[in-house]
């Protein structure tokens, strides 16, 4: 309950702030529709040389796409702008103003910044997903529409967890950036459907880097017959990257030297 | 005349300022290289393995793996420093001091831009390099020093273009403060009409044609050509004189906006 309440004063700070720059929070609006539609226009020029990508038609990768997409408006909201800033802080040894407050120290810095201008982003990425999940020809079972949503918000936290895995390299860098660069390059990873990858590369990202899990496992448990296979990786990787990210969060911390450089 | 002491000394200092974090440098460019090769060459795999052919618009699957080794460095190189350079200069006030300092704005920041593209250009060269030691293969393309040549000053000019492009809408700071969106947008932009993200060759005819009249397949499509040695002189010729065309547009446009923007300047910042 506390936690909840600390949240809601972190949302009316973001949106008070959010409007300070309001035509940056149109132009962000502007920005993140203009990433959905080229989204789209990608693989509707990859549709134009083939009739079937990965096993999916034009009709179920439209329903992937809005998937991905929703993620990244979620992740963009809520967590992409902690990420930004936590290797600064490291960096600048400004992290000390996170550890020493009375809540979790994780909590307030991967939740603290809620991005107000992204939000309209989220509401718009909703809406797509609505409009795919209705475009699609074939008749969808409501239960299964409801858990691809909910497999797509784990979907989401696997997104920032992976994402703060590359992060928390600065403990150990120091560095203002961490490997955040090359986190950029391989998130692109989440939007091609997973059976395009093979051999050990399709082993690499679905069970340690598990960019194909996010949003193609969600997109294939709504299309395709029911798989345990699929729910148990969604729900089992989700578990152990929380750990995984805890664990390395307490080894990073005995190694914060509160110094900046 | 133009002093070259000053911008030598930035141009160095900024150098080392991105040097300074080695690992993270190496680890960064590697792992990027990596994974963008990765997933496209995947991408185009199954792409091609649905067609059940080993050739598509001009491309076989080694090719578009050498084009997707290419195309995101270059990109790199053309887009220097990151989004907001001088952007944050002018919203967080900070700006006072080059209007202070006997030194032209312009020029510092088109230096410390290309020290960035420097060595995003050295990671290309080493890319290249290895290329030519490990893997190369006439059939995919034949390596030509005057086509390489070209290829590097054609990097240099559209990265000039690209830093003028930037430049208007970063000049437009100067009325809306926060604008680093607007970097991206252009970045999206480049990125998929300049064919960074699928070879133009792929779009539709029409497409083509549309595209002829804006800058984004003279940033990024026409240097990768002329590396491929996919072109003629004539074509050379008139893709070169559109580079130039629209670079000077855009710092015509931008020259405007620093003028009119600087009389707009509070100079408080955030």
């Amino acid at each position: 309950m506390r936690y909840l309440k600390l949240y809601g004063y972190f949302l009316r700070f973001s949106f008070s702030r959010a409007m300070e720059f309001r035509v940056d929070f149109y132009f962000r609006i502007l920005m993140d529709s203009m990433y959905y539609i080229f989204q789209f226009l990608f693989f509707r020029v990859i549709y134009l040389h083939t009739d079937l990508l990965a096993g999916w038609n034009k009709e179920q990768i439209t329903i992937f796409i809005s998937g991905y997409i929703f993620i990244d408006a979620l992740n963009m909201t809520v967590f992409a702008n902690n990420c930004w800033w936590f290797p600064i802080y490291v960096n600048r040894g400004d992290l000390d103003y996170y550890l020493t407050k009375p809540v979790s120290s994780l909590f307030f810095l991967s939740l603290r910044e809620f991005a107000a201008n992204s939000f309209l982003n989220l509401v718009i990425a909703s809406a797509i997903v609505v409009w795919a999940i209705n475009g699609y020809s074939e008749e969808l079972a409501t239960w299964k529409i409801v858990l691809f949503v909910v497999f797509l918000l784990l979907g989401t936290i696997q997104y920032f967890l992976v994402h703060f895995l590359f992060l928390l390299s600065v403990f150990w860098t120091q560095s203002p950036r961490g490997f955040g660069d090359v986190y950029y390059a391989v998130a692109h990873t989440m939007e091609r459907p997973d059976r395009i990858f093979k051999g050990a590369i399709r082993i690499l990202f679905t069970y340690i880097l598990p960019f194909s899990i996010m949003a193609s496992f969600p997109a294939r448990f709504l299309l395709e017959s029911f798989s345990w296979e699929v729910v148990i990786t969604i729900l089992g990787m989700t578990g152990i990257l929380f750990f995984i990210v805890l664990t390395l969060w307490n080894k990073g911390l005995r190694n914060y030297s509160s110094a900046s450089s | 005349m133009l002093s070259l002491k000053w911008p030598i000394q930035v141009y160095l200092m900024e150098l080392r300022k991105i040097i300074t974090y080695r690992a993270d440098f190496w680890v960064n460019f590697f792992g990027q290289t990596f994974f963008s090769i990765v997933i496209s060459y995947f991408l185009w795999d199954a792409v091609f393995s649905a067609n059940n052919t080993d050739q598509m618009n001009g491309f076989t699957l080694e090719k578009l793996v050498l084009y997707y080794l290419i195309a995101p460095i270059m990109f790199r190189i053309q887009q220097g420093e990151t989004i907001g350079a001088i952007s944050r200069e002018i919203y967080e006030g900070s700006l006072n001091k080059f209007l202070i300092y006997p030194i032209n704005f312009y020029i510092y920041k088109i230096t410390t831009f290309f020290s960035h593209s420097t060595f995003y250009f050295f990671q290309l060269c080493l890319m290249v390099f290895g290329f030519q030691l490990f893997f190369y293969d006439p059939e995919i393309y034949q390596f030509n020093l005057l086509d390489f040549f070209l290829f590097t000053i054609l990097i240099g000019i559209s990265s000039l273009c690209y830093f003028a492009m930037n430049s208007v809408t970063e000049f437009i700071a100067f009325w809306a403060d926060n604008i680093w969106s607007l970097g991206v947008i252009t970045r999206f932009l480049t990125r998929f009409f300049g064919g960074v993200l699928i070879p133009l060759t792929f779009f539709p005819e029409w497409a083509m044609t549309v595209l002829k009249f804006t800058p984004f397949p003279y940033i990024v499509n026409f240097p990768i050509q002329v590396f491929f040695g996919n072109y003629e002189i004539e074509m050379f010729i008139k893709s070169l004189m559109a580079l130039i065309a629209w670079t000077v547009i855009f710092f015509f446009i931008s020259r405007i906006l620093w003028k009119k923007g600087l009389y707009s300047y509070s100079g408080v910042g955030i």
